[in-house]
């Protein structure tokens, strides 16, 4: 499009001019008469779908009217409009005859005309004043007041387009991310209805589709040519309108009710675009001969600049101007400065090709973007005399003036860190199990090169809080990612390995421990603000869960004390601390820490929802329980799917550590009433088990755990030992350890444990004595072993025996109480309670006693008192009286 | 068939504990005329006086089809029930016949039982038979009878036809060897206290009831015809010695388990309650103080008022103002202490039965050595 109204010759444009006005204007005219005929068929119906059409036909005309002033008969309408419907809205009688399509639309207009002529008070009131002032006095007035009008017009439309503008054009690069962050909760809902309504009004008004293209080339044009030699003034009068529109920010929020029907006239305004003739023109914008300057290329910049985040820009074109104007500045050699404010502004305006937040880059625009930072840190790198800063002001820029240090606004590091979050949404979005998927994996690499290189730029050049921020990043990127290298080379000691190989481990960086190790230390001294201390310290601790160092991510975390106030932290960052509880809980179980992994997975399990508490996946719930809102909010949470922790193995290590310490705790106090539930999830899953009609052999991972646990109940270990480690449990489970084997034979030795103090537990009062050397073979444990486990059992009086040195054998004392025995121990310890009970009624009739009514309380009071040091068994001689 | 159960009734077909007393002795007194003294414990001691009725007669007729009830319907916790008939004689209720309530299903929801009753009354009556109501029976598990359904039905009853009772059968204890069936009534000032419908605490004290006099046991004799008595002195003389042994196992686990759980639970249901009604003698209370409070703050206002020449503050509805808290029923508490004390019973006559088997057993093992 462009192209081809950039060939149009300015003769042609004005001619143009003069009859899109007329044009304009007769429309206007016919749109009015009909809507003089519905009035007076009293056809609001009508009215209104033809008022919404003047609306339009309005903000078609408006660069017209901008320039004329605003019509006479134009305003008439809109007053003798309002005058009509409040007419109608008095009328109660009439009101009720009237159809019910008719008085929802006259309920409607009413509104709408209201808020529209509020941009015309002035004009209505001086109207009716007087009515038949001629036509001329009033465009004279119009057009003083036609620039605070247009202003104001400009803000009705649309509130994103508003603060886009205002935020773009006040902070060219990594602001603008900033505060689009802050707004977007705000705007998000707008601005989807904007986007609905831009589509409603395509459609609706398609028929009418060539005629605006036309109608809006003349009307950009001759904007265009109004405002291009006096850019100086639009600029003052852009600053006058951000001022507008702070003002109008709050009165917006008051007004939030009817943002809506603002909207819909937003809708109505958006042809308004003053912007895009900028746009239009530029592939012309330095007309032959003109000399390439500094001053000239940043003017232009600018006007591109102030085209953004307009309704109806057309984003992608303005990316191209900017790219072309970085081609042109180069050819000029304009010197670096321009170059990499320019560079920066295309950055951002890609980062802007989206105007909503939960859609993701394309991926043509991705690479775009990549490559772009790319050379724009290669010209950082190349010309260390450039300082760019987000600090810097814009008039304190120094882009060209090669004596002193260059100076640019804008700051690489909101570019890399927008960058990693546009990252993180194409992953979102990308289905995990395509191919796709692993393509934009691959970039991975070159995004973490990026922010590699942007840290190593930032060591030499930024402020702590800005080297804090880039190495969140790359811990962020390198905590989840297991060290097959480091890993490696623990197993293979250096001499074993040929040198070439060791050459080559030690050029590809450090051990990413070591790496961790530095990075979150700089953080830790140096960071001020708690977040990005808390992620880097959860960060930390996962990367050693992970590397299967316990004891140090252990220690980290209970130094923290992330524990106590994890709650009030933001979504996120819970998120990311449930990630590393569960991967503390995963490394405990590799080291054989059944009690520390149970304890540790155990908020997350018991919960479960597991899925959401990781950011993995949303749970399926009624429509009800969430909104559209928040299950976009909630989307945006999610982890991307390579950074997923396995819940079928989180689950696994779960339930096998749960089954391990549960086991043995329920046969030991099989009959005694108070035993509490070490996991209750785990019970269910043995109930679930249970109340299967049929018991085939075990499918699923949840049911060879259940499997396992009955045959480790009747200290089967063998049984319970094929359950657990097996072909399918191997290819679902085991194997998605990095050290499988180690697992498995640590499993393997705690099953034997386990199932040994199970089954004496369970049998022991089956026995005498037994002898230790047939424990040990029954369960293939070593004699020692066998020994110290039951010496603990003796100590810890779990149970009741002796051993016998001379003989090797356990000799049972036989002191745990039977059946009947341990019923008639409950019975008492329930007739305790009952007695305890009864004995409070009591002291309830002994307060109400004698007539203590004046001060009853104090009585009472003290006879309870009484009754309590007394106990019970003064009650009955206490009744006697 | 028949055979079966008379053999196993021949021995103690005497009522509820006199027979279990007497087994250990080995006593085989079946004479037909045989009157139970020692009968109900106290039980019957509060209001057989002035009952309608001192004693039960039974047939062995009616006593063989409860049994045979339950042997072919009740399993488990599962109770079975019948209608009882038979006549009244001085004071002396004669049950010569009944016929079990067929078992409910679920398909046939809209049966209607009175109906069965007065067809099956009706055909009775046609071969001849004893066609007066008289009481019903039910079968127990482990004795656990003493509930509200119970005293509801007895009552209805007994407030119908004056002289009804209800036969408890236990089957548990019956399989033992010793047969077990008692006869309870209402005692009349439960009577009363069921008329009126009302088992607030004040009323339970009014009326002053226990759970010990909610029941009274009637004492039973059964009653055979010389012919069937003469039948079964041949028949014992037949019979194998291996079947009497039961009532001489020694094992006793698993019933006193049984028992000692069931008394548990009731256990439990009593401290519930008591905390429920602790919880209501709480509120009252504190109810009690705000109601004082807010009558002195009324008095003050008022003696203030009149200092001041005021009119005083109109009198309010105090009892709209407070509305004192529903109080609890306290008739499941009395049942429960009521099946507590079945229960306890139970177990106690159980253990001591158990425990001179134990003894006796040491002494043959002694005597043996």
């Amino acid at each position: 499009v462009g192209g081809r109204l950039g060939n149009i010759d300015e003769e042609d444009t004005k001619r143009v001019v003069r009859s899109a006005k007329d044009k304009r204007f007769e429309e206007l005219t016919n749109l009015i008469r009909t809507i003089r005929n519905a009035m007076k068929i009293r056809d609001v119906t009508k009215c209104l779908e033809e008022f919404e059409l003047l609306g339009k036909a309005y903000g078609k005309a408006k660069s017209i009217v901008d320039k004329e002033g605003v019509p006479r008969f134009y305003i008439r309408i809109l007053a003798d409009l309002e005058d009509y419907l409040n007419e109608l809205w008095e009328d109660k009688e009439g009101k009720k005859k009237m159809n019910k399509n008719n008085a929802k639309a006259l309920s409607t207009l009413r509104q709408k005309i209201r808020k529209y002529n509020r941009d015309f008070e002035s004009h209505i009131t001086s109207y009716k004043q007087n009515p038949e002032q001629s036509a001329d006095e009033d465009a004279e007035k119009n057009e003083e007041d036609s620039e605070g009008s247009s202003d104001e017009d400009e803000d009705e439309d649309g509130v994103s387009a508003a603060t886009f503008l205002k935020k773009k054009s006040e902070a060219p690069s990594g602001e603008s991310r900033k505060f689009l962050k802050k707004m977007d909760d705000e705007d998000e809902d707008s601005e989807d209805s904007e986007d609905d309504e831009d589509w409603d009004t395509g459609s609706t008004s398609s028929d009418s589709d060539s005629e605006e293209e036309e109608g809006k080339q003349t009307a950009l044009a001759s904007r265009f040519l109004k405002k291009a030699p006096t850019t100086d003034e639009d600029k003052k009068a852009a600053e006058k309108k951000r001022e507008d529109k702070a003002k109008k920010k709050h009165d917006r929020k008051s007004k939030r009710l009817d943002e809506e029907e603002e909207d819909n006239e937003g809708g109505e305004w958006e042809r308004v675009r003053g912007g895009v003739p900028l746009v239009k023109e530029k592939p012309k914008m330095f007309a032959k001969g003109t000399e390439i300057t500094h001053a000239v290329v940043i003017k232009k910049l600018n006007e591109i600049l102030q085209a953004r985040g307009k309704k109806g820009t057309d984003r992608a074109a303005q990316i191209e101007l900017l790219q072309l104007l970085v081609q042109i500045a180069a050819e000029n050699n304009l010197g670096e400065g321009v170059i990499v404010k320019i560079k920066f502004n295309i950055i951002a305006s890609l980062y802007d090709y989206n105007p909503n937040l939960a859609t993701y880059m394309k991926p043509e625009m991705w690479g775009k973007c990549l490559d772009c930072i790319n050379e724009l840190m290669d010209i950082l790198f190349a010309n260390p005399n450039i300082f760019v800063g987000e600090n810097i002001l814009e008039e304190s820029e120094n882009l060209h003036n090669a004596d002193q240090p260059l100076r640019v606004r804008g700051c690489i590091l909101t570019l890399v860190e927008r960058m990693d979050e546009e990252f993180t949404k194409i992953m979102q979005n990308t289905d995990p199990h395509s191919q796709e998927y692993v393509e934009h994996l691959k970039d991975e690499a070159q995004v973490c090169a990026i922010i590699e290189r942007v840290q190593r730029y930032l060591e030499e050049k930024g402020t702590t809080e800005e080297v804090c921020r880039i190495y969140l990043l790359r811990i962020l990127h390198t905590y989840y990612k297991f060290d097959y290298k480091a890993h490696q080379r623990q197993l293979t000691p250096p001499e074993g390995s040929s040198k070439s190989e060791q050459d080559q481990a030690e050029n590809e960086g450090e051990d990413s421990a070591v790496l961790m190790e530095r990075l979150c230390k700089y953080i830790y001294a140096k960071d001020r603000t708690d977040r990005i201390r808390t992620c880097a310290i959860l960060c930390h601790i996962y990367h050693h869960a992970l590397h299967s160092r316990w004891y140090q991510a252990r220690d980290l975390m209970l130094m923290s004390h992330l524990q106590d106030n994890i709650q009030h932290a933001d979504p996120p960052v819970q998120i990311l601390y449930n990630r590393t509880m569960v991967q503390l809980g995963i490394c405990a179980f590799r080291q054989g820490l059944t009690k520390d992994a149970h304890n540790a997975l155990l908020d997350i399990q018991s919960s479960g929802r597991a899925k959401e508490l990781l950011g993995q996946g949303l749970l399926l719930r009624s429509l009800q329980e969430r909104n559209q809102e928040q299950e976009k909010v909630e989307r945006r949470r999610q982890v991307p799917f390579h950074l997923h922790i396995n819940l079928e193995l989180l689950e696994c290590v779960y339930l096998v550590s749960a089954m391990l310490l549960e086991i043995p705790y329920m046969a030991a106090h099989e009959s005694d009433a108070r035993r509490r539930m070490i996991s209750k999830q785990f019970h269910h899953q043995l109930r679930v088990g249970e109340r299967q009609p049929l018991l085939g052999p075990p499918e699923s991972m949840r049911e060879h755990v259940v499997a396992a646990s009955k045959a480790m109940k009747m200290g089967d270990w063998k049984t319970c030992h094929s359950f657990i480690i097996n072909e399918k449990m191997n290819g679902k489970v085991w194997d998605l350890f990095p050290e499988a084997d180690k697992v498995r034979t640590m499993l393997v030795r705690k099953i034997q444990e386990e199932s040994l103090r199970t089954y004496l537990f369970t049998y022991s009062s089956v026995y005498d004595s037994i002898s230790m050397e047939t424990l040990s073979d029954m369960f293939e444990l070593d004699l020692p072993t066998v020994h110290s486990i039951i010496s603990k059992m003796i100590i810890n009086e779990e149970l009741m025996a002796s051993l016998d040195q001379p003989t090797q054998t356990v000799v049972m004392h036989r002191t745990e109480p039977t059946a009947q025995q341990n019923l008639a121990l409950q019975l008492a310890e329930k007739l305790g309670s009952l007695v305890e009970n009864n004995e409070r009624v009591f002291d309830h009739k002994q307060g109400t006693y004698g007539g203590y009514f004046r001060d009853q309380k104090d009585g009472y009071r003290k006879n309870e008192g009484y009754m309590r040091r007394g106990g019970y068994r003064q009650q009955p001689s206490q009744t006697a009286y | 068939m028949y055979s079966r159960h008379a053999q196993r009734i021949t021995p103690g077909n005497k009522p509820g504990k006199m027979a279990s007393r007497k087994e250990g002795t080995g006593s085989t007194a079946t004479s037909s005329s045989s009157t139970t003294g020692g009968a109900g414990k106290g039980k019957g001691k509060g209001g057989s006086g002035d009952s309608a009725v001192k004693q039960v007669q039974i047939d062995g007729l009616v006593v063989l089809k409860i049994i045979k009830h339950y042997q072919e319907e009740g399993q488990g916790t599962e109770v079975v029930q019948g209608v009882l008939l038979g006549l009244v004689v001085e004071d002396r209720l004669e049950i010569t016949n009944c016929f079990p309530f067929p078992q409910h299903t679920e398909d046939d929801a809209d049966f209607d039982e009175v109906q069965y009753q007065m067809e099956m009354m009706r055909s009775l009556r046609h071969v001849n038979i004893d066609h007066l109501h008289v009481g019903w029976y039910q079968s127990t598990y482990y004795g656990s009878f003493v509930t509200r359904a119970l005293l509801d039905s007895q009552f209805s009853y007994q407030h119908a036809i004056e002289e009804s009772v209800v036969l408890i059968y236990d089957p548990i204890k019956t399989a033992q060897g010793s047969l077990s069936l008692k006869a309870y009534r209402l005692t009349p000032k439960l009577m009363e206290v069921c008329k009126e419908k009302d088992f607030s605490p004040e009323a339970l004290k009014k009326a002053n009831i226990t759970f010990e006099y909610m029941f009274e046991e009637v004492p039973i004799v059964i009653k055979n015809s010389h012919l069937i008595n003469v039948l079964m002195w041949e028949l014992e003389k037949k019979s194998a010695v291996a079947d009497k042994h039961e009532l001489l196992s020694l094992a006793s686990s698993n019933h006193l388990g049984k028992n000692l759980q069931l008394l548990m639970d009731r256990v439990d249901e009593m401290s519930q309650d008591i905390v429920k009604y602790n919880t209501y003698m709480r509120n009252t209370s504190k109810q009690q103080q705000q109601k004082h409070q807010y009558q002195q703050r009324r008095q003050q206002e008022n003696m203030q008022r009149q200092s001041r020449g005021e009119p005083p503050l109109p009198e309010e509805d105090l009892s709209k103002l407070f509305k004192p808290p529903q109080p609890p029923a306290r008739m499941d508490s009395l049942l429960i202490a009521g099946q507590i004390n079945t229960y306890c019973q139970n177990i106690k006559e159980f253990t001591a039965q158990n425990l001179g088997k134990l003894f006796m057993a040491q002494a043959l093992q002694e005597y043996n050595n």
